[in-house]
């Protein structure tokens, strides 16, 4: 069966979320049904666009130009410059997309970046990031953050800290909370039955049996040991600068990292502009290029498309479509 | 620099449970490597014999005492035999400490040549780290072996390079919680000044040196910590005014790639796996491991002993051929900045 259509919720207008949904449709037109959420009087205009009533009509509608799903927000897009006033429709974009993830006419919401401070300062918007939104919309505490390609799946298990911290935020009960939610997702929503995880050591050489570490054998081993007598297929904690590539990669279905950088550098090394991020745990499929608004180059239709195109892709073959 | 200096290096066969002794021996025998430098080996003669029917290679060996007795013009090739290992006592394909702890003495045995000053570089053939270590050799990596046999007590760093490219770090065999004490205003220029020198050295005229990150998004103007802003940026520019081509610090799980793109002859990174990650999956394991900094030059092919192939006659010798080559290249380059007597 054919999913519904990938929601896009528009993102910050000042930035490049408007051309990089153009240049998806002109990318993917009919072949991957989606429709972007947003004021039509922010595009740039280099393709067609269809308004469409309900996301029932996308498909047909892709047809024939890039299918809108329209909010009215005051003023035109400046790029670069983000303006107050549209703060509260760049939040509905996104409870829009959400909503209609949630209930099943959208297959699945694929958000385009957001610049926080525009948002807090227009809409009183209180949340670190999109993820942290999105939780809170879904009445989920608990959410992991996946980076994706079509070569490797990566999950930090601490994320936006200072190395520094990591020794200390990095704890068995989140490790194993992080792990959870990443096996279930992989059951869930990318159809692997027996998912095959491999965990980093947080030390070089995963500590070399103590003498460069201890957590691996304090902390990381005994996580693991408690999980594979539950059933889990886990492997590690395994020395992450030999766990990437090629022959390694065929032996697990996603890689959890001990810190942001440890997942980040494998898979852009990888997988530069193609990696996207997707966020496991909620009660709908959710993912999101890996970039920022990009301000410096927004409005000149240059901002590189590919990361928004693998985003859509991936929530649709998320949702069952093929891609 | 003199234009007639042609340095003296040590070959030994590293670990003999691995395809070091079939590689010597095939690089050898093919011979070529012999007209840039002068190549003394030093091991077990009983091993070489078995690395040369393991390659199927023959030729001729002359055994002498002392470095000094060497004759570089004759065809055979000149070996020290320390007698020290019998191949009827090691299993091929199997890590042994009791063979690591002879490894160990092999190299000790050539640093002492080295000091007397008539050998000027060692490369050896890949070790088995773990075997070394649980033989008696307790030191994280060899580059802390060589620096305590030579008792050097100033700044060395492993570098690794290929194709041209070399990366180092400031921090290495050491739990991240240590590497974070570690990153510090002087390493960080240290570091710097060392790869700057070794770049040259290998025949780069003006190296280009980016500086990784330590936090996320380069710490994101002092969100994800400051280190960027209080530690590596005033180091950066502190190495920039001795004249040094650095920049950074950048972000690092994008810097390699700009390197890899062309953009600079070297990463400097702040700990190992923020380096090892990125360069082993660009290939560096078929490169160069360098211990740059120490008044003997030491190279070793990448790869290790690949136990999974020993014996076969197929490995590769690119790697190890690279070695010996930049050896030759830095001795020579580090025997004319002695002999003028410049301060490092």
């Amino acid at each position: 069966m054919t999913p519904a259509p990938i929601a896009l919720s528009c993102g910050e207008p000042a930035g490049i979320g408007p051309e990089l949904a153009e240049a998806a449709w002109s990318e993917l037109g009919e072949s991957l049904p989606f429709f972007w959420i947003g004021d039509p009087a922010h595009l740039p205009g280099t393709v067609p666009s269809v308004v469409i009533d309900s996301p029932a009509q996308a498909a047909k509608a892709a047809a024939q130009g890039l299918p809108v799903l329209a909010l009215s927000m005051p003023g035109p897009r400046v790029p670069g410059v983000a303006q107050a006033a549209h703060a509260p429709g760049v939040v509905a974009a996104i409870e829009t997309g959400v909503r209609l993830a949630q209930d099943g006419s959208a297959g699945g919401v694929c958000t385009l970046p957001i610049h926080k401070k525009a948002l807090a300062d227009g809409a009183g918007f209180a949340f670190p990031g999109h993820t942290e939104f999105l939780a809170h919309l879904a009445g989920v505490d608990e959410v992991v953050m996946m980076l994706a390609s079509d070569r490797l799946r990566v999950v930090p298990v601490t994320i936006h800290i200072a190395l520094a911290e990591v020794p200390r935020v990095l704890t068995a009960d989140l490790l194993e909370k992080r792990i959870r939610i990443t096996h279930r997702a992989l059951v869930e929503r990318f159809g692997i039955a027996a998912p095959r995880l491999a965990v980093a050591g947080l030390n070089p050489h995963a500590g070399e049996g103590g003498r460069m570490g201890h957590e691996e054998e304090t902390l990381i081993a005994p996580v693991l040991d408690r999980l594979r007598a539950v059933g889990m297929d886990l492997r590690g904690p395994l020395p992450a600068d030999t766990m990437f590539h090629e022959r390694a990669r065929a032996g697990y279905d996603a890689a959890l990292c001990m810190y942001h950088d440890q997942a980040l550098i494998p898979i852009k090394t990888l997988d530069f502009d193609r990696g996207v991020n997707v966020t496991l745990g909620l009660p709908f499929i959710r993912t999101s290029p890996d970039h920022g608004t990009a301000f410096d180059i927004a409005g000149r239709g240059v901002a590189n498309p590919t990361s928004t195109i693998e985003a859509l892709r991936m929530a649709w073959r998320m949702a069952g479509g093929k891609a | 620099m003199t234009d007639e200096f042609r340095p003296t290096l040590l070959l030994t066969m590293g670990d003999p449970t691995g395809i070091g002794p079939e590689m010597t021996a095939r690089i050898l025998a093919e011979g070529s490597i012999r007209e840039a430098v002068d190549i003394i080996l030093l091991g077990d003669r009983r091993i070489l014999e078995m690395g040369k029917a393991q390659a199927g290679v023959s030729f001729e060996v002359d055994l002498i005492d002392v470095p000094g007795a060497a004759d570089h013009s004759a065809k055979a090739i000149p070996m020290i035999d320390l007698a020290n290992m019998d191949p009827a006592t090691i299993t091929l394909g199997k890590p042994d400490p009791k063979v690591g702890a002879l490894v160990g003495d092999t190299l000790k045995a050539a640093v002492e040549m080295a000091r007397s000053g008539a050998v000027h570089g060692i490369c050896f053939a890949p070790l088995h780290k773990k075997a070394m270590f649980d033989g008696g050799y307790r030191f994280n990596d060899e580059h802390q072996l060589f620096a305590h046999l030579l008792g050097f007590n100033g700044v060395f760093r492993e570098m690794n390079v290929l194709d041209g490219q070399w990366m180092s770090r400031v921090t290495s065999h050491v739990s991240l919680r240590e590497a974070l004490d570690l990153i510090t205003h002087d390493r960080i220029i240290e570091a710097l000044r060392l790869t700057d020198t070794m770049l040259r050295r290998a025949g780069t005229e003006a190296p280009r040196i980016a500086v990784a990150a330590l936090n996320p998004h380069n710490g994101e103007g002092g969100l994800f910590g400051t280190e960027e802003i209080d530690i590596i940026r005033p180091a950066v520019e502190a190495a920039q005014a001795e004249g040094i081509d650095c920049q950074g610090p950048f972000p690092s799980d994008t810097v390699y790639l700009k390197a890899f793109a062309g953009d600079f002859d070297s990463v400097v990174a702040m700990y190992h796996d923020q380096g090892q990650i990125a360069t082993k999956l660009k290939g560096f394991n078929k490169g160069v491991t360098v211990t740059s900094g120490l008044p003997i030059v030491f190279t070793t092919p990448a790869h290790g002993t690949a136990h999974d192939i020993v014996g076969k006659g197929i490995a590769d010798t690119g790697a190890f051929v690279t070695a010996i080559k930049l050896a030759t290249k830095l001795a020579t380059a580090q025997h004319g900045v002695q002999s003028e007597g410049q301060p490092e």
